[in-house]
């Protein structure tokens, strides 16, 4: 029975992973769909469950979006990249799949003890001790199994993507140790205003330290095969990967501007959050003038397009986060809607979409077939932006109303029955995403197991 | 530069180890950690019902810091770090779905909590918070205790003007209606208590009044003003039934001055931060005229009439 669960064979690891990633798509996306409703009616879905009440749901919707969908299709696509990027096969498929097994069952049993009323509180860091334990030892495991493939490794030369994947999992593991305050059993935080500072050095760097760097190894990785053209230049990749490492990591206080934290912390977060531009552009720019006049070849793969339309996010995510830095501008946009809109943009339309990207990239190259059914991806693509961009519509309209009733002096109460068009329409397109991720989920599963092409066909 | 899995391993670790000492270590040792001069150590039923707190996610629509630019709840005092010098974790928050919490301490009485627990919209007929009867009364009196010490010393105060009132409230409503309703009219100042509503009742006035009354008053009083809302079983006082009040003294300036200031003690809270001068008149005279039955809006005396009164029936 272990045998099965942990078979040896070629790129099946990556396979389980992304067949892991539709899955928790669907979960991730159903708690979602059901923390809006509470939002848009707070006693239509059974009122007085203690498992399905809005405060226990909201951190299973964020850590299973975060870990489960994006970081396992991320994470899958790093198994197939960095043996062909090396030219030699995966150390262990088999380790391979045991750490996905302690990472699937370490985001399962999150979710279930925190709709069970058990939550360290701290945002993207509510899971208790020994689920983080259990995710600590599945980035180990994974870690190992990266270096050893490097070991042995038939190509000298570490492209890019190699580079993003490696520092990924060495920051994140660093990050979520201290950012969960591993050593801290019973809180998994430390005290006061420097727990504040922690837990969004730890929330900033975990989407972006974790998510960014694995989503930027695959637009590195699919945009140049995919556009038929040399990567533009190999400088501009390492000032990009060199100055997000520097840069990312040193901004998470500027989500306590407003809080009384040392003022020499916010103008540090400030100033790095503005200086993200500098990574930012320059990954794109190397991108753009690598694809550039060629984007025909990349919307012509399914999983191209994909990645192109999650960078557009990308870039869209990334100017935005600069000025919202920025006292001024948070004056009207902190604290409400328009923050959420933003959380969606970086993880679902930046590094969510790129992981989709990632799967229809990858999953004819590790089937040896076609994925299953082009029609459906084409639908997925087409629901996830119209969702992600209702999304960010509609939040951020929310947002705006909330931020600028509350300086004129609208109390909070007064400003519910302005938001609730706003939160029924964002209910509303949340069906979209589930629709997306069940048609996600049917097509990888056939894509996987279904018998409809041979295995063949090229 | 040539880039090898030591050099990437190697290069990480060189640049997380200082960034993590300067935006981390560098604050958590030097912010001080004296308390500020509200602050007070939690008791244990305050740090179960924080315990709570923290498990049923409060935090995400309930920040814990009052800003320099705010208005609601709490904003006479900005938050300072000393506030928080016991927080693990600490609960700050990032979104102001519900209001901020951190004075929130003795804003209402226990029993307000109690029905705003049991159903948010018993007292909030438009909150989106979620009903948390299923905790059990233990448990929503563990959080009713946490809620009741947040602003510390300054809440102590305001919980224990709170209780001061309700023994006053209490023993007024025991006394039975006519004393009731005299001693809630002599605890509004003097010269409200004779000043008519000075503007005219007209259908767009009752309608606004009618509008307000169901976002805010209905939880309590009840559709039709009898005091027998979904939130009184667990009230005490009860809310008031309006009918007691005719014919003993009512006028515009004490249902303005009651909505406007509430009666600590009570579940009745103000008002003043939520409805703006002409919402209050609005609401008061809708119960004047819908469920006392005796409305003096517009009668004498009165100034000069405001511009966009319509004609007075002399």
């Amino acid at each position: 029975m272990t045998l099965r669960f942990l078979k040896d064979e070629p790129y099946g690891t990556t396979r389980a992973f992304f067949l892991s990633s539709a899955l928790w798509f669907v979960t991730g996306a159903l708690m979602g769909l059901t923390d809006a409703t509470h939002l848009s009616a707070p006693e239509l879905l059974a009122p007085n469950v203690s498992w399905l009440t809005f405060g226990r749901i909201r951190p299973v919707h964020t850590t299973t979006m975060i870990f489960g969908f994006v970081g396992t299709g991320l994470l899958g696509a790093a198994h197939y990249m960095i043996p062909t990027l090396l030219r030699t096969s995966l150390f262990s498929e088999r380790l391979g799949k045991l750490s996905l097994w302690v990472w699937n069952l370490s985001i399962a049993a999150g979710g279930i003890t925190l709709m069970a009323g058990y939550s360290q509180g701290r945002e993207y860091a509510e899971w208790i001790w020994p689920v983080d334990i259990g995710i600590l030892a599945a980035f180990l495991l994974m870690f190992w199994n990266f270096f050893q493939t490097a070991q042995r490794r038939e190509e000298r030369i570490l492209y890019v993507s190699v580079w993003y994947i490696f520092a990924a999992l060495v920051f994140t593991w660093f990050i979520y140790f201290f950012g969960n305050a591993v050593w801290n059993p019973g809180s998994g935080a430390i005290t006061g205003m420097p727990d504040a500072i922690l837990a969004w050095f730890y929330g900033h760097g975990v989407v972006g330290l974790f998510l960014t760097p694995l989503a930027v190894a695959i637009a590195y990785y699919v945009i140049p095969i995919a556009t038929r053209s040399p990567l533009y230049s190999h400088t501009l990749s390492l000032i990009g990967f060199w100055t997000i490492l520097v840069i990312y990591t040193h901004i998470g206080t500027h989500h306590l501007l407003q809080t009384p934290v040392p003022t020499w912390l916010k103008v540090l977060s400030i100033s790095g959050s503005i200086g993200m531009i500098v990574p930012v552009m320059t990954v794109l720019v190397n991108l753009w003038l690598t694809m550039r006049g060629r984007l025909g070849y990349l919307h012509a793969d399914i999983g191209g397009k994909f990645v192109m339309a999650g960078l557009v996010w990308y870039i869209l995510t990334c100017l935005q986060g600069p000025l919202q830095a920025l006292p001024v501008i948070q004056r009207v946009t902190h604290l409400n809607n328009w923050v959420i809109a933003h959380a969606h943009m970086g993880v679902l339309g930046f590094s969510g979409i790129i992981a989709l990207g990632g799967i229809y990239f990858i999953l004819p190259r590790v089937t040896g077939r076609p994925i299953y059914s082009q029609r459906l991806a084409d639908i997925q693509y087409w629901l996830v932006l119209l969702g992600m961009a209702g999304f960010f519509t509609v939040l951020t309209a929310a947002g705006l109303v909330q931020g600028h009733s509350w300086i004129n002096g609208e109390v909070v109460y007064r400003t519910l029955p302005q938001l609730h068009p706003y939160l029924v329409v964002r209910a509303s397109i949340g069906l979209l995403l589930v629709s997306a991720s069940f048609i996600g989920l049917y097509n990888i599963f056939m894509s996987i197991y279904g018998t409809r092409f041979s295995r063949n066909t090229p | 530069m040539k880039m090898t899995p030591s050099l990437i391993i190697l290069g990480s670790i060189v640049v997380f180890a200082p960034v993590l000492l300067i935006a981390v270590i560098l604050p958590w040792v030097t912010i001080s950690d004296a308390p500020s001069e509200i602050h007070r150590p939690r008791t244990g039923i305050e740090q179960e019902g924080r315990r709570i707190y923290v498990n049923n996610g409060c935090t995400y629509c309930h920040t814990q810091f009052v800003r320099n630019i705010d208005w609601d709840l709490g904003a006479e005092r900005v938050a300072q770090s000393g506030d928080y010098i016991h927080d693990r974790p600490h609960l700050v928050g990032t979104a102001r779905t519900g209001p901020d919490l951190s004075q929130q301490g003795g804003e209402h009485p226990d029993d307000w909590h109690l029905a705003h627990f049991i159903n948010p919209r018993h007292t909030r007929p438009e909150s989106l918070m979620p009903t948390w009867e299923f905790l059990g009364m233990e448990r929503i009196g563990a959080l009713t205790a946490y809620v009741q010490s947040l602003g510390f010393k300054s809440a102590d105060y305001r919980v224990q003007r709170q209780n001061e009132w309700k023994r006053k409230a209490v023993e007024a409503f025991e006394a039975g209606p006519e004393e009731n309703v005299r001693w809630m009219h002599s605890m509004v100042p003097e010269p409200c208590t004779r000043l008519p509503n000075p503007y005219p009742t007209t259908e767009a006035d009752l309608k606004r009044g009618h509008r307000i009354y169901q976002g805010f008053c209905i939880g309590c009083h009840g559709p039709i003003g009898d005091g027998m809302g979904p939130a009184q079983p667990h009230l005490y006082p009860p809310p008031l039934n309006f009918t007691i009040l005719k014919d003993r003294g009512i006028t515009g300036g004490i249902l303005y001055y009651q909505i406007m200031n509430g009666i600590t003690g009570t579940a009745m809270p103000y008002f003043k931060r939520e409805l703006e001068s002409e919402k209050i008149w609005a609401v008061g005279n809708y119960v004047a005229v819908n469920f006392i039955g005796q409305s003096d809006a517009g009668g004498e005396p009165r100034g000069i009439a405001a511009s966009y009164e319509p004609p007075r029936q002399e």
